[in-house]
């Protein structure tokens, strides 16, 4: 790693605590109904409940911290998903194949830039 | 090199959240002095709804039924976690400060959940001192057992009932245990010292893999350290391959009765504490079921509560699975800092159903009711109340749990919000201020259909000492469609 790719990485980081400080909240009761816009979404809804929810309940902090207001590069959420990272397990492709962890990206996105509440 | 570390480091505390050096947020963290204040406007919930008060200054409710003329009658546990004992009672509701006694119990609380069948209420008496019973209460008080002696003495109780239209009673019993060994954190809860020879009573058969955790005597009794294994009494660990007998009734089972009494029979096992229980579409019967706790002799990280389409005959999973993921799978289930909570049953009845939907670790996902028609809208959809976490006392978590009432498409597992307070975050009133909801623990809709009707619990703060429950704290709430009644 260079000095410049980690500077960037340092302003990236930087750019998102800063972005992290937005509301979490996107209850259908505080900022309306939310329908996937397409059966790629529908099923990342699926896979989000099937394996994310229960941490982060709607994509806000639970267990482990929002990520509704996380804006991490789609990359990184694959890599994260993948191999783990401090308390959250990794998520081998037998228990979630390429497409579903796809699928999971393309809701985690569609959530996060769906309306805020609070 | 140094801007490296610090690009990885503040990458790493930005993905992770720093799970470990962050202190606890549960929403019951917090220090409340009464009086609560109440008002609805600080419950949101989907356009088109709206919220009212029906009651206020109930102690510990915990259940909501209707008679046949539509009545409101409201279950006060008289026990709360905290070791705090009131008197259990079932109230008539006749207004928003008014209300009749119905009938009054014993100190055998908590009175958990409420039925109207037949003329009759039916209520899961906890049973923390003398074991869990149903009773039968009578529109004029009159109080008979339907059952007792039921294994109700530890960390989990008898909850429900639900009468089904096959004319049998069904209801939860709930486990002594978070995870299957009896530890120091009993202690914690105040039974073990009643009962220091309780454990879990399992269903069927079970042959052991010999797990067995060591640690400092709890008890105090002298003993210096004390092994432990499963389904048996604290100091006590029996070796790999011992099996132990199952009998009925059990721990962490879904149970049925005739309404005027009889032999207990077995519907489904392998839950942990099936705390609410439903009839759904095609009179398919649900349970909210607690997960796992960090804590004590055997905790177990990250598992959510469960919803769960009961599959009668079926091992749902406990102590060995969460839903139909083993606890030992990879490190989904791993507290930081430990190892992998290691098999108990050398031998699994089956591998556990998919459950219906997985809902937040710690939620504490109770009771819960189906729509019906089209009126109230959402009809096939379950209402859950979510009591809220109780950290730290279940295990970190690093924002409030629960305090709200979810609604589950239980075709799709998919989980929405449908009453939570107002404002930047999550979490009950005491906590985030506005007077909305503190601890949802029932929720069921009225014989028509159109209201979902909530009951709030009141105030449980949480400390390093236990659990602080707050009376005359509890409300009714009622959630209904279109114009104001």
């Amino acid at each position: 790693m260079t000095g410049r790719t980690a500077g960037a990485l340092v302003v990236l980081a930087s750019a998102l605590v800063v972005a992290s400080c937005g509301s979490a909240r996107r209850s259908e009761p505080l900022v309306g109904a939310w329908r996937p816009s397409n059966a790629e979404t529908a099923q990342g809804e699926r896979v989000f409940m099937a394996h994310c929810h229960a941490c982060h309940p709607g994509g806000e902090t639970g267990l482990g911290p929002s990520l509704n207001d996380k804006p991490l590069p789609a990359f990184l959420v694959r890599l994260q998903i993948r191999n783990g990272l401090g308390a959250m397990p990794a998520f081998a492709p037998d228990e979630l194949p390429d497409g579903d962890l796809q699928a999971l990206v393309a809701y985690l996105r569609a959530r996060r830039s769906s309306g805020r509440g609070g | 090199v140094p801007a490296r570390i610090a690009a990885i480091a503040l990458l790493l505390a930005c993905c992770s959240g720093c799970f470990r050096l962050q202190p606890s947020a549960g929403g019951g963290q917090v220090r409340f002095t009464p009086p609560r204040a109440v008002h609805p406007e600080a419950v949101a919930v989907p356009s088109g709804y709206r919220v009212d008060v029906v009651a206020t200054g109930l102690t510990f409710p915990t259940g909501v039924a209707f008679d046949d003329a539509g009545r409101v009658y409201v279950t006060e546990a008289g026990y709360s976690y905290g070791e705090v004992w009131t008197t259990p009672r079932v109230l008539r509701i006749d207004g928003p400060s008014a209300h009749t006694v119905v009938a009054t119990g014993a100190r055998n609380g908590p009175w958990n959940g409420l039925d109207f069948h037949d003329g009759a209420l039916f209520v899961a008496e906890g049973g923390a001192l003398e074991g869990g019973r149903i009773l039968r209460v009578t529109l004029d008080g009159e109080v008979g057992i339907v059952v007792d002696g039921l294994p109700s003495q530890g960390d989990h109780h008898t909850n429900g009932p639900v009468a089904g239209r096959d004319g049998w009673l069904y209801f939860g019993q709930g486990t002594v245990t978070n995870a299957g060994i009896v530890g120091a954190d009993n202690a914690d809860f105040g039974w073990l010292r009643r009962q220091p020879r309780l454990h879990d009573v399992p269903c069927h058969d079970v042959a052991l893999t010999g797990e067995r955790v060591r640690g400092p005597d709890a008890l105090g009794a002298g003993r210096g350290a004390v092994e432990t294994g499963a389904f048996a009494p604290y100091g006590t660990a029996l070796p790999p391959g011992s099996v132990v007998r199952g009998a009925v009734p059990c721990n962490g089972a879904v149970l049925r009765v005739r309404p005027r009494g009889g032999a207990v029979e077995l519907v489904a096992s392998g839950f942990r504490n099936p705390f609410g229980l439903a009839f759904g579409p095609n009179d398919r019967l649900f349970v909210a079921d607690n997960g796992y706790d960090d804590r004590g002799s055997r905790p177990v990280h990250g598992a959510g509560d469960l919803l769960w389409a009961v599959h009668p005959g079926a091992w749902h999973g406990w102590p060995d699975f969460s839903g139909d993921r083993a606890l030992d799978d990879g490190d989904h289930f791993v507290p930081p800092g430990r190892a992998a909570p290691r098999p108990l049953l050398a031998r699994h009845p089956s591998r556990p159903p998919r459950p219906a939907a997985v809902l937040g670790v710690h939620a504490s996902a109770n009771g819960l009711d189906f729509a019906r028609g089209p009126d109230f809208g959402f009809a096939g959809q379950a209402f859950v109340a979510e009591f809220g976490d109780q950290a730290p006392a279940v295990g970190k978590v690093l924002g409030p749990v629960g305090f709200k009432v979810v609604r589950v498409d239980v075709t799709t597992g998919v989980v929405a919000d449908f009453a939570v307070n107002r404002g930047s975050a999550n979490g009950p009133a005491s906590r985030i201020g506005g007077g909305g909801l503190e601890r949802p623990i029932a929720a069921r809709f009225d014989p028509s259909g159109t209201a979902l009707y909530v009951v709030d619990f009141g105030v449980l703060g949480m400390t390093a000492a236990g659990a602080v429950p707050h009376r005359e704290t509890g409300v009714l709430w009622r959630i209904t469609r279109g114009v104001a009644r």
